[in-house]
């Protein structure tokens, strides 16, 4: 797992500017943080899967490095809790859309 | 590019294990008597070579040390030859244990890198949480 460094913030631009540019684009519909969610999801499997495996291998004593067990470990959580936020933050937007026409 | 904290440090673990396990094998033998017709044995050094970009270090391979030892006085040893010595590995044990400590702390501070990148990740995702 390669977790990618977060680029520096820039700076904010000018309002109308930015809203004239939001209003010009086409809406790209949910597609996008579904197949991202579902891509997480599968690189969250597999990191699950080879922390599994590890730790057979740890306890039947045929694994030599006892830290890629841990690691793979350590791998397989931080993975699972950026899966966790990603799928708050997407509720957490439908629930707020959701509100709106109340 | 993405720096793989996690992967670097556990590479870099990997190798401090392997050189661990070279000064074991080097230490266990340090008292070995072999006759003057063969080799001593020859104490293993642990060669580690950094990875491409920046994805951590590797053992290259195990170099081997002197096989010529250092002869020993010792006739009342069955093995000595018609002079009467033997040869003993040339490991000197103080060298060794300085490498055993260098070892360990090496693992100690890569698995600290491990924790504190888990520890970074973490509050990563606390940003922008509001409760």
């Amino acid at each position: 797992m390669s977790i990618p460094p977060i680029g520096a913030v820039g700076p904010v631009g000018p309002v109308l500017g930015s809203v004239t540019a939001t209003t010009g684009s086409a809406p790209t519909g949910g597609g996008g943080f579904a197949a991202s969610l579902a891509g997480a999801v599968d690189d969250l499997q597999q990191l699950q899967s080879t922390s599994n495996q590890l730790a057979v291998q740890a306890v039947t004593g045929s694994l030599d490095d006892i830290h890629s067990a841990t690691i793979a470990a350590t791998r397989a959580q931080v993975t699972l809790e950026v899966a966790a936020a990603l799928r708050n933050k997407g509720v957490d937007a439908f629930n707020e859309i959701m509100r709106m026409q109340a | 590019m993405t720096f793989d904290a996690i992967g670097i440090a556990g590479t870099a673990l990997t190798v401090h294990r392997k050189w661990l396990d070279a000064v074991a094998d080097n230490l266990a033998n340090v008292n070995n008597a072999s006759p003057t017709s063969g080799p001593a044995f020859q104490a293993r050094y642990v060669e580690a070579q950094a990875g491409a970009g920046t994805s951590g270090v590797y053992v290259a391979g195990i170099r081997e040390g002197d096989a010529t030892g250092r002869l020993v006085y010792e006739p009342d040893n069955p093995i000595a030859d018609a002079e009467g010595y033997v040869r003993y590995p040339d490991i000197d044990m103080s060298e060794q244990m300085g490498s055993l400590i260098m070892a360990q702390r090496g693992y100690q501070a890569n698995a600290q890198v491990v924790d504190r990148a888990r520890t970074m990740y973490e509050s990563a995702l606390q940003i922008g949480r509001s409760s």
